[in-house]
């Protein structure tokens, strides 16, 4: 399989111009000419020269077997990941999700971050993403000003969720808790606000001591969201264990798709599904759309849509126009070979900021 | 509005939505993957029963999908004493499997498991293993690559290592078999143990069992790996004396040192000792080995290709067995499909240790069979591994007329020992 032979590894930092949002974009280019495109988090030059003394002049198909030898470059990794499926993908001339087993859906359902701190900003935002397509919300806490919250901070959930449900009665919440909370705290929050039935919790508090976090899901029913920290499959295999997870969200950028998959694998024999965190470009997106449709447990995919229009902007010129239309809560999987998208290299010189 | 359109819009766009109490959609689903699935369609399935002696107990059970694109893909449905049953199994999945699109293996797998109902038992693993098998033959050929490359392999390019059964107990055999390994690359074999036990063990027959095991070493030497098969013949008592007594001679592991029905209890054993314990090939998908895992206490999972859930289901078990340090060995004691595509999925386990085949350091009447149907020495190894096969899918081609000569000879039970006193013994 020499055709598939990696020659090059070539990576775009790039930066939103608003939000200042970085990622990294990386090109891997095969003895044969085809190019297969990955994408991670900000990455250093002494990692990307690691990962290129491990990929050159192996063959895109052992992509596992790649995966594993890039602990010396762990971000890096990721972006590798799915450059090398787009590279099996294009060579077979099938999407990833085919070379996977899927699909296993034919739309991805969405999830979108609201924007702003004050209910009025938030119910603005909701207004905006719903009228994009989003059906479903990720809602930040209120301010949380000391540790053990009375019922003033639990009214102030609640008064936040009747907000946004008086303008769009067919939406769904997930209530972030950007680990700010202790675990006691956040399992009596947790109970509270049961009865309004959202989606779930997300990472209320750090997913360290699960003995401590136990707590949180012995008190209530909210289902609780974890992983975006989490290094190890091992990691994962505790928390499943130790019962403290409803939804797994391990981090996109971190891990790529083969990773997400082994971990969605052990997730499935919990009943647990599978939503990757993704806090990053537009590359990761469409590569999540593929992992999303070759996992039997996944839920929903977050999508980092800016609220600027010229970050918006950025991201549908790399992919060649925007891949991140939402169309009543989901999104369309991509159908051409690979990753299915034709990258623009001329807009990832233009967004450049290093290599 | 495209009819898919209209499904989507009015909220019943799924797959088959026919729950008792709701309005039953009895037609098959509306093709809601038209637009992100292939063009492929699986048109006919067909199942072979295969007897290589009349009176075998595990006739080959063989399934061939036939697609609209003309590439055919083969599985195997081998369930040791019920062959009948997988037969029947098989049968029971035509519907799930006429129309399928071969691409999407694992929504099929998915449907095949859940919407059967009853949780999948050996039977139904084994049926639903065969279909597997057959889907990624297929998205083998259509994509043009091994099924190991699409799993992201190989790790080791120069094949899979392996292991064939020794079951002498004379010491100039072990001798001159390990001669012969010493030549030929061979580098582990497995035996098993020399008697049935009851759940306490007489004295004599303990001793009889270590001194086997000790006679391996002395006989196969110190720089061959050796695995010891309890074949769940002893109970966790029997089992943890006969361990403790064998940690010196530094097994490769032991297998299935009791039943496999008690988790805690095969937990327990491997506490209690430091041989490196080995199980798994009567679980069926990844459900059934999560508790096993789980409780951390197992070295090697052995699930087989043919029961598990296939190619689909032994990857994924591979993948939670990694998340706790467990190493693989694939059990594969059936026909030789199972073993070809074991084969595929090792080669991309990170955590592969050794693949078994129940054949013998000289190949028998079997493999002179398995080498006229493929044309090439299936599952013989070179220089101590299999070699990977290089053609697109599972990598071989059989044809329906060289099964003709080994007609079905019916189910057989598999043996049936007893003890002294009468008593059903495991063997």
């Amino acid at each position: 399989m020499a055709d598939l032979d990696i020659t090059t590894l070539d990576t775009w930092m790039l930066r939103e111009p608003t939000s200042r949002r970085g990622y990294c974009v990386l090109r891997l280019k095969t003895k044969s000419g085809l190019a297969g495109f990955g994408e991670c988090g900000e990455v250093s030059v002494a990692e990307i020269e690691a990962a290129k003394r491990v990929v050159t002049g192996r063959a895109a198909t052992s992509y596992e077997a790649v995966r594993i030898q890039l602990s010396g470059a762990p971000r890096a990794q990721a972006g590798i990941n799915m450059a090398t499926l787009d590279l099996v993908g294009k060579f077979t001339k099938a999407p990833v999700y085919h070379v996977l087993g899927g699909p296993t859906r034919h739309r991805v359902r969405a999830l979108a971050s609201l924007d702003g701190a004050a209910d009025e900003d938030l119910v603005a935002s909701l207004k905006a993403r719903h009228s994009a397509g989003f059906r479903a919300f990720a809602v930040p806490l209120p301010p949380v000003s000391a540790r053990n919250q009375g019922q003033a901070f639990a009214e102030a959930v609640s008064r936040r969720f009747d907000k946004l449900r008086a303008v769009a009665g067919d939406a769904d919440f997930v209530l972030s808790g950007a680990i700010s909370l202790t675990p006691g705290d956040a399992g009596r929050l947790a109970a509270a606000i049961e009865r309004l039935h959202l989606q779930w919790f997300d990472e209320p508090c750090p997913l360290s001591n699960l003995s401590a976090v136990r707590k949180i899901t012995d008190e209530s029913a909210t289902p609780l969201g974890f992983g975006r920290h989490i290094e190890q499959s091992g990691e994962v295999q505790d928390a499943l264990r130790e019962e403290v997870v409803d939804i797994l969200r391990p981090d996109l950028a971190r891990h790529g798709i083969s990773q997400i998959r082994r971990m969605a694998a052990l997730a499935e024999t919990y009943y647990v599904a599978v939503a990757p965190h993704h806090e990053g470009g537009p590359i990761g997106t469409v590569a999540a759309l593929h992992l999303a449709a070759s996992l039997p447990n996944f839920f929903m995919q977050h999508i980092p849509i800016p609220s600027a229009e010229a970050d918006r902007r950025m991201r549908a010129e790399l992919t060649g126009g925007s891949v991140e239309t939402v169309k009543d809560g989901f999104v369309a999987l991509p159908t051409g070979p690979g990753l299915g998208i034709a990258v623009d290299e001329k807009a990832l010189d233009k967004y450049k900021e290093r290599a | 509005m495209r009819r898919r359109e209209f499904l989507a819009a009015s909220g019943i766009g799924l797959w088959p939505v026919r729950p008792a109490a709701f309005a039953a959609q009895s037609s098959p689903a509306p093709d809601a993957f038209r637009a992100v699935g292939s063009r492929v369609r699986v048109t006919g399935m067909k199942v072979f029963g295969v007897s290589l002696t009349p009176d075998s107990d595990r006739p080959y059970v063989f399934v061939k999908l036939e697609t609209n694109q003309g590439v055919v893909g083969w599985g195997e449905a081998t369930l040791e004493g019920k062959a009948g049953a997988a037969l029947a199994c098989l049968e029971d999945f035509r519907e799930f499997i006429i129309g399928a699109d071969p691409m999407q293996v694992e929504h099929h797998w998915q449907s095949m498991y859940v919407h059967s109902f009853y949780r999948a038992g050996p039977v139904m693993g084994s049926a639903i293993s065969g279909i597997d098998q057959a889907m990624w033959d297929i998205r083998g050929k259509v994509l043009g690559l091994p099924v190991y490359q699409l799993l992201g392999g190989p790790f080791d390019p120069r094949g899979v290592r392996g292991y064939y059964h020794a079951d002498s107990e004379d010491r100039d055999e072990l001798l001159r078999l390990r001669q012969t390994a010493l030549r030929e690359g061979i580098s582990c074999f497995k035996s098993g143990l020399p008697e049935y036990y009851e759940w306490i063990g007489t004295r004599a027959k303990i001793e009889r069992a270590v001194r086997h095991i000790q006679g391996l070493r002395e006989g196969l030497g110190p720089d061959i790996d050796i695995a010891v098969d309890f074949h769940a013949k002893t109970s966790p008592s029997v089992a943890t004396i006969i361990c403790k007594e064998v940690e010196p001679v530094n097994l490769l592991f032991i297998e299935e040192p009791c039943p496999p029905e008690n988790v805690k209890a095969m937990a327990r054993i491997a506490r209690r000792t430091t041989v490196p314990i080995a199980t798994g090939e009567r679980l069926i998908a990844p459900y059934g080995c999560r508790e096993l895992i789980e409780m951390g206490a197992i070295d090697i999972l052995q699930t087989d290709i043919n029961h598990v859930g296939g190619i689909t289901a032994l990857w994924k078990v591979a993948a939670m067995a990694d998340a706790s340090g467990i190493s693989m060995a694939p059990h594969a004691c059936e026909g030789p499909i199972g073993g070809m595509a074991t084969l595929h999925v090792d080669a991309a386990m990170p955590n592969f240790l050794v693949q078994e085949i129940c054949s013998g350091v000289q190949p028998g009447m079997k493999e002179k069979v398995w080498e006229e149907w493929f044309g090439f020495p299936a599952m013989r190894m070179v220089d101590g591994r299999f070699p990977l096969p290089e053609k697109p899918g599972l990598g071989f081609e059989l044809s329906e007329a060289s099964l003709k000569k080994f007609p079905f000879g019916g189910t057989r039970p598999m043996a049936r020992v007893f003890h002294e006193d009468g008593s059903v013994a495991e063997w």
